[in-house]
């Protein structure tokens, strides 16, 4: 089991002391000449730095503005879907330091300082992941809306446990809503990959 | 005209070869008379190279990867987000609307009035005004100071209590007499035994993971919709009626839909969304994307409605059934009507038949159509009948089934069924009196009759070949995840002889050839011959090429294997396509009218299994197994097919067990409408599937596909609750098969 780290304030800000310095640290980009003490942001736009797949990306957000809004409407980065807006599907799942995460009970700012991946990360051109490989093989989708936030949940499933067995996986996609009924197509993605398969 | 076009008769082979595990080969002869022009019919006899074998779907890599644009992911340089202000009220009149102040918020472009005062508002839900602006956060600022005040009116969501509906007592058993029948009073009177029940079922959302609405983008009177929908043309269509006043025709208006998040028959018409989302954009000058929320997309979209059915019938002292009465009452939303409910009439014979149905109008959003409607709601209940009643008569439900079902397909489906699935065994299996837990195995038919659209000749396919090799194989109908564009490309590579990477199937973009919505299970058998000619008369145009280059004549140029020609005298695809010069062949191919002849089978058939455990002392209750046999005439993408199918019994499972809209009788407001509180099944509750793809040469039309949308999704419920039945050795008769129904059940059972 991975212990998600504390996100928000990390441990080296708060040891830097100052409220600014932190800010820094976090890749906030620079109030304009704040005077001494907290920091506040908003109402309205301000920039804040993601690192999104290895890549530092500028976004403009709110301090309300969710996760998911800013990778979808901000970056364009629309595999992540926005089913429920509530936490209750999974169609969001992004990885936030390793860790699935449903984006749109994530704020944008709550993940600055933090590595964000997303499905984007899992092909590149014709160069794909086996599990993405796996999900096409298996057929593991109908509608296919879904299947960005599965194949996320299921790489974490790998990542995490190797050789999943069929409880784990189902414990570990139970917060995945299929409508079209996929789950058995996608544990034997999961399953196929694990064992090697594809590519 | 080239000389194979066969334009005389053509003997075929209909039917299908003995199920694995049987004797009896089920195939006929049949002489049909092709349309001049068409292909030549495949049959039961022809040798695919593709067609029904296990190809990747051709979009899989767009959609797992996360690549794929659907509606909701469109989006352009200054574009807006837009929201729509719904009522709070179920029934009354608007008498104050109020835009000024939400128009002048911050960032807000348009804001456009849905309703006039003094018109009717029907149902918590009922959309009011519309805004847009440049992110959603001060749209919902904005839509708060919009002022909108009702008269309300008494209201009621509750159709058992509705004006019409039958007498029931506190049970919510209907008490009200049967309409006088002599024939039907003498009929059962004649039975040996007889059984009188009510069944329920309850209201079932859509819930399709991308809600309902899209992008719209005028460039001058031109508009242009990226929308989330079953039926591209038929919202062209809408949207331009709907928007005379803007001087916008049919011929104005494109829609684009090539990815469509699930829409289960929800999402058949643009809608009070897909309208609000035009005009704000006309208004705006910009591009606007409105996307429903995932509350409104649970009360403003249609449901698969609740039903109130009850049956009484008997047979004689063989078995066989001699009465059947049935009537039902559905549920239907303001409009009155869309309650309706079907049950299987191939179990009656000569029996003395009669049914009946009523609609009653409530003060909610109005049903529309569900996977199969009518069919889950209406087998469940007339299968878990037959079950009760083959149980006071002594038989064994599938000895029940064999002696009363009259379709042939699917006498040779339960016998398979019930070997593959063990039934005999899972049967006897007794529970041990007070076990905790208690298994049950229950079976159900299924059956779907749709061959196509032979009436809409109109729906045609583009076909073109490239000078580099490529083909495209493109219409303008959508694909809402069926596998329509993997089926498009398998039946023209299959045509062509070639490999199915070099097919490109595109579908979706109103420009493209007209195609059917959507619905009923008429895509695959509309298009899938239309494809068929549209790839054949391209090939004829290679081959013209072709034979002139080779000096063989064209009609005797065959396409096979990736190589053009006639003998030794052949071209790789490749060196013949060089021959075609820049243009393409370009060629659009038609739905002909089916063959006059009579087909094989005009429907659909399928059988489902299910095994159940259920918790006697919690009343939870959880499905271990299932199996399906399914025939969809020809079975074009195996594991397509097979995907279709396991997900038709997974949404079984949710509707057998979970789900179920909750109205607030006091306000008409739904309590559960979100994914927290609203149970759709999970990967948790996924029992050990298991399906049989059934492939039958029906010999309608030079393909003979059917179409596989709505025939999976009629039996599982009705095959769950029926094991249910089986462990508890009491049915329950009211879906979802919830806890406290099962605890009631055995409590009432002693
Ligand atoms: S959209 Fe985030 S969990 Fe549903
Ligand atoms: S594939 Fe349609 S919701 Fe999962």
């Amino acid at each position: 089991m991975t212990v998600p780290p504390d996100r928000g304030f990390s441990r080296r800000s708060f040891l830097k002391g100052s409220a600014a310095a932190g800010v820094a640290t976090t890749g906030i980009a620079a109030a304009p000449a704040a005077p001494a003490g907290p920091t506040t942001f908003g109402p309205g736009l301000h920039e804040i730095e993601l690192r999104i797949n290895g890549k530092a990306r500028k976004v403009e957000v709110e301090t309300r503005t969710t996760l998911l809004d800013a990778l979808r409407d901000g970056l364009d980065l629309t595999g992540a879907k926005k089913v429920c807006d509530r936490g209750a599907c999974g169609g969001c799942t992004v990885l936030v330091d390793g860790v699935t995460t449903t984006s749109c009970m994530t704020l944008a700012m709550d993940a600055v300082g933090s590595e964000v991946t997303t499905i984007e990360s899992l092909s590149d051109g014709d160069a794909v992941h086996p599990l993405v490989q796996n999900f096409v093989r298996c057929d593991a989708m109908q509608c296919g809306f879904c299947t960005p936030g599965m194949v996320m949940s299921s790489l974490s499933c790998l990542q995490r446990r190797g050789q999943p067995t069929v409880a784990q996986m189902q414990h570990d996609l139970s917060g995945n809503l299929c409508r079209c009924g996929t789950y058995g197509r996608v544990m034997q993605a999961i399953q196929r990959t694990a064992q090697g398969g594809g590519k | 005209m080239n000389a194979r076009t066969p334009q005389e008769d053509v003997k075929i082979t209909v039917g299908y070869k003995a199920l694995p595990g049987q004797k009896d080969d089920r195939l006929e002869q049949r002489t049909v008379q092709p349309a001049a022009g068409d292909a030549p019919p495949w049959d039961a006899t022809t040798q695919f190279a593709l067609v029904g074998t296990d190809v990747d779907r051709v979009d899989g890599l767009a959609k797992a990867s996360g690549r794929a644009k659907y509606s909701y992911d469109v989006t352009f340089p200054g574009m807006l987000q837009a929201m729509i202000l719904r009522s709070p009220v179920a029934r009354g009149k608007l008498t104050v609307l109020e835009l000024d102040e939400a128009a002048r918020m911050p960032g807000i472009q348009a804001v456009v009035a849905l309703k006039e005062i003094g018109n009717k508002v029907r149902f918590v839900g009922d959309a009011i005004a519309a805004v847009a602006g440049v992110n959603l956060h001060l749209v919902r600022d904005a839509i708060e100071r919009i002022r909108a005040e009702y008269e309300r009116e008494e209201h009621n969501v509750d159709y058992l209590v509705a004006n019409d509906a039958p007498m029931v007592d506190d049970k919510g058993l209907v008490t009200e007499d049967w309409p006088a029948d002599e024939g039907m009073t003498a009929a059962l009177l004649d039975a040996k035994v007889t059984h009188d029940a009510t069944y329920r079922v309850e209201v079932q959302t859509h819930s399709s993971l991308e809600t309902h609405g899209g992008v719209a983008r005028w460039t001058g009177n031109d508009l242009e919709v990226w929308l989330s929908t079953q039926a591209t043309f038929g919202c062209r269509g809408e949207l331009a009626r709907a928007l005379q006043g803007k001087k916008v025709d049919v011929g104005s208006v494109t829609i684009h839909s090539e990815f469509v998040g699930g829409g289960f028959g929800s999402k058949f018409g643009a809608g009070i969304e897909g309208l609000a989302l035009c005009l704000l954009a006309h208004a705006a000058k910009a591009p606007v994307k409105l996307m429903l929320d995932r509350f409104e997309e649970h009360t403003t979209t249609g449901n698969r409605p609740g039903a109130l059915m009850q049956a009484r019938g008997g047979v004689d002292a063989e078995g066989r059934i001699v009465a059947w009465d049935w009537r039902s009452f559905g549920h239907a939303g303001f409009s009155g009507s869309g309650g309706s409910v079907a049950v299987p009439n191939y179990y009656t014979g000569d029996a003395k038949v009669r049914r009946s149905h009523k609609d009653l109008a409530i003060d909610a959003d109005p049903p529309r159509p569900m996977r199969a409607p009518g069919h889950p709601q209406g087998w469940f209940g007339a299968e878990l009948f037959l079950d009760e009643l083959a149980a006071k008569a002594g038989v064994d439900p599938l000895a029940f089934r064999l002696q009363n079902d009259r379709e042939q397909i699917r006498l040779d489906q339960w016998r398979f069924a019930a070997e593959r699935f063990g039934w005999d065994a899972a049967r006897a299996r007794a529970n041990a009196p007070g076990a905790r837990m208690r298994r049950g195995v229950g079976l159900s038919s299924a059956r779907w009759g749709n061959l196509g659209n032979p009436g809409r000749p109109a729906h045609g396919i583009t076909c073109r070949i490239h000078q580099d090799g490529t083909v495209e194989t493109r219409s303008g109908a959508q694909e809402p995840g069926v596998g329509t564009k993997t089926m498009l490309a398998v039946i023209t590579a299959e045509e062509l002889g070639v490999d199915l990477k070099l097919v490109k199937a595109t579908v979706g973009h109103t420009g493209d050839p007209s195609g059917p919505a959507s619905g009923g299970s008429t895509v695959t058998p509309s298009l899938a011959p239309a494809a068929r000619h549209a790839a054949f008369l391209a090939k004829q145009q290679l081959c013209e090429l072709v034979g002139k280059h080779l000096g063989v004549p064209a009609n005797e140029v065959v396409c096979a294997g990736g190589l053009v020609g006639l003998g030794k005298s052949q071209l790789r695809w490749a060196e013949a396509c060089k021959l075609i010069g820049p243009n393409p062949i370009d060629v659009r191919g038609q739905r002909f009218a089916n063959y006059d002849s009579k087909p094989f089978h005009g429907s659909q058939c399928g059988v489902q299994m299910a095994e159940v455990e259920i918790d006697a002392w919690t009343g939870f209750v959880r499905v271990t197994r299932m199996f399906g046999i399914q025939d969809c005439g020809l079975v074009i993408t195996r594991k397509l097919a097979e995907s279709q199918v396991l997900g038709a019994m997974i949404q079984g499972v949710s509707y057998a067990l979970h789900e179920q809209r909750i109205l607030d009788k006091r306000t008409g407001r739904m309590l559960n409408g979100d994914f927290l509180r609203y149970k759709v099944t999970g990967a948790r509750d996924l029992p050990e599937l298991e399906c049989h793809m059934h492939s039958i040469a029906n010999g309608h039309d030079s393909v003979g596909a059917a179409g596989l949308g709505e025939p999976p999704s009629v039996a599982s419920a009705a095959a769950i609750a029926n094991a249910v039945f089986h462990a508890l050795g009491t049915p329950v008769r009211h879906l979802p098969i919830t806890p406290d129904k099962v605890v009631q059940a055995l409590a009432k059972k002693g």
